[in-house]
């Protein structure tokens, strides 16, 4: 798969269309070589000398674990179509009349009694995703290069505080921030909440890992001896190589900023400035005490409609997770 | 929890520095230039992590009344986190809550990896991919979702329950509530741990499972004496994520807390204590000197975690 990436950078005044077809061809042919090498890689069953009902057993084991993992996933897009008495009286596994998906749906634009307008914390959402998780991909783009790929005075210094850091989530750090914001006047500003979620130890560590394995030492050397600059040999030579790297890190960023729970909570006040999952809890307060009738149809399409765009940002994440990995250990 | 579990994935790869070699004078004026490279992040982290651990340390040694103002108190604070009972009962909680989830979730993660790995259950891609799908899911939702599940009397699962003879049953209780989130917690994790220990096993040499195959090991061998020790590192990193994700249990017990207010009390995890006594009650004195005590379990366990990988070598 890395050659036939090479070939394609090689030729860098294709036209743009030709170099995309050329790309979505490598991609297939990556997935067909997944495949085919997940199934050299088994050791055929028989060779452990199990017996056939083993297998039945096993696949019934997962087909169990799955049930329990969809369940919750179906009952929210079955009673994000019921009416709030439908909810509680109806049999929470199928649907009941009436339909009242689009009703519900229809309540995520309109203010609940105060609370705030689903909508627009699903632009604030998507807003402080893509914004935080492009800033985390350039600093670790970034970083990454810079500790792969060069060595200066104190880098291994730097590079081993940066790790030291990796299992420090930016939740633990949320009230120190929220002291700090208090005193620099940045609670309730968005900034608080896009410029943390950029710093991501852990993408800096992939990305690093990533370029060690697939960006080669001597393209770089030899891009240099034809006097290109530090900055043209990043950008011209490095980061079309780091593209799935990129993908894997700007992904993962996003999920953490769009699941990010405990900072919001805390550096938010106004309920304009809210993202999704604030909100969410906000409704739940309302919904769970019964002070605000009519609330708990709001929280189910509410929360069926935040996972939407996750999910389907997830099944092309889990793609180049993958990927990602299966590269890494073999060029490694 | 948090996603910071990824750092599993990229161990893995083995990413040995590659061998210095003699620099020409050129290159050594060059290899400057790679802090220019790595200062934004430098920088950000400074300002976004540092600078506030550093200020939550200095806030945490004063104490502001209401009647003289702010003051110099010392260790004061910290004083009365470490010998505030409720403190320590959240403490207590969080490692119960360990003991059982980290287990739990990382056998049954290890048991379907191995499953899918050996290929010896049908249809492994498609359940690996609805087993990753709570990954994608914010916690938020997940709580959620389980809460109506779980209502008393009322949710679908409680109905079976009552079903099935177990009536009456109320999973909000504070005898039940801990096992409850300890059922929300693996159901969101599990496929993540299970998504790392796959690809950590597939990461294993074909050759190396052939050759204990036809030296006759059986099944059982070769899970317990070449698969095990291979994924070894995986597993221990995924110890330390899993419990520094349970240090940190926040989301699930707030949400939670909507639906039956009185069996989570304001300090029923160490983080529930930092947020209600800061942002809730105002003292944030207090809760500055909570958090720091907070993030310097959760440091010291990442600094473990670092000198662990640097000793087993799987660090570049």
């Amino acid at each position: 798969m890395i050659t036939s990436r090479a070939g394609s950078r090689g030729k860098a005044a294709v036209p743009v269309l030709e170099r995309w077809s050329e790309r979505r061809l490598a991609a297939s042919a990556r997935r067909r070589d997944r495949r085919a090498a997940d199934l050299a890689n088994a050791v055929p069953v028989r060779l452990y000398g199990l017996r056939r009902g083993t297998v039945t057993a096993l696949t019934l084991c997962a087909a169990l674990f799955a049930l329990f993992i969809l369940a919750p996933l179906a009952w929210i897009v079955v009673n994000a179509t019921k009416t709030q008495a439908n909810v509680y009286n109806t049999f929470g596994f199928w649907f009941a009349r009436p339909f009242a998906l689009f009703h519900n749906l229809s309540l995520l634009t309109r203010s609940m009694s105060g609370d705030g307008v689903y909508l627009q914390w699903m632009a604030n959402t998507a807003l402080y995703a893509v914004a935080g998780a492009g800033g985390a991909t350039v600093l670790c783009a970034l970083a990454g290069y810079g500790f792969a790929r060069y060595r200066f005075r104190g880098s291994s210094a730097l590079f081993y505080l940066t790790l030291s850091t990796l299992l420090v989530p930016i939740t633990a750090v949320a009230l120190p921030l929220y002291l700090v914001y208090a005193k620099v006047g940045l609670i309730n500003s968005i900034w608080g909440m896009i410029l943390p979620s950029m710093v991501s130890p852990v993408g800096v560590y992939l990305m690093r890992t990533f370029i060690a394995a697939s960006v080669p030492r001597d393209l770089v050397d030899a891009a240099r001896m034809d006097g290109a600059g530090e900055v043209k040999v990043f950008i011209r030579i490095a980061v079309p190589l780091m593209v799935p790297g990129l993908v894997t890190v700007f992904l993962l960023s996003v999920v953490a900023v769009w699941n990010n729970y405990f900072l919001p909570l805390i550096i938010f006040t106004r309920n304009s400035s809210y993202p999704l999952t604030v909100g969410l809890a906000l409704l739940a307060q309302g919904a769970g005490t019964g002070t605000k009738a009519g609330l708990v149809p709001v929280l189910i399409a509410g929360g069926l409609v935040t996972v939407v765009p996750v999910v389907l940002l997830f099944v092309v994440l889990q793609r180049y997770f993958r990927a990602d990995l299966l590269r890494g250990s073999a060029t490694g | 929890m948090t996603s910071a579990g990824l750092s599993v994935l990229s161990q893995q790869t083995p990413a040995k520095p590659a061998p210095v070699r003699p620099k020409a004078r050129s290159a050594d004026r060059r290899s400057g230039r790679g802090r220019w490279f790595v200062l934004p992040f430098l920088a950000a982290l400074t300002l976004f992590m540092f600078v506030p651990l550093g200020y939550a340390v200095y806030t945490s040694l004063f104490t502001t009344k209401l009647i003289g103002g702010t003051s110099f108190s010392g260790f004061a604070n910290y004083e009365q986190v470490l010998s505030s009972p409720d403190f320590w009962d959240g403490v207590r909680r969080v490692l119960v809550f360990a003991v059982i989830q980290v287990p739990v979730t990382i056998g049954l993660a290890a048991f379907f990896a191995a499953i899918f790995d050996l290929g010896v259950a049908k249809f492994g891609r498609f359940f690996r991919l609805v087993f990753f799908i709570p990954f994608a899911i914010p916690a938020v939702v997940g709580a959620l979702m389980w809460s109506f599940l779980l209502l008393p009397q009322l949710g679908p699962y409680t109905r079976a329950a009552d079903a099935l003879g177990f009536s009456g049953t109320d999973y909000f209780s504070s005898r039940l509530i801990l096992p409850t989130i300890i059922l929300i917690v693996i159901w969101e994790w599990t496929g993540y741990n299970m998504t790392i220990l796959y690809t950590a096993l597939k990461a294993i040499p074909r050759e190396m499972v052939e050759a204990a195959v036809i030296d006759g090991a059986t099944f059982s061998r070769v899970i317990l004496r070449v698969k095990v020790p291979m994924i070894r590192p995986a597993i221990v990193m995924l110890v330390f994520i899993n419990l520094v994700g349970a240090l940190q249990l926040f989301t699930e017990p707030s949400i939670l807390s909507a639906f039956q207010p009185q069996a989570i009390s304001y300090s029923f995890t160490p983080a529930l204590y930092v947020y209600n006594t800061s942002i809730g009650s105002g003292e944030y004195n207090l809760g500055a000197a909570a958090a720091v005590v907070l993030g310097l379990v959760i440091g010291a366990i990442s600094a473990i975690s670092l000198v662990w990988r640097r000793r087993s070598g799987d660090l570049a």
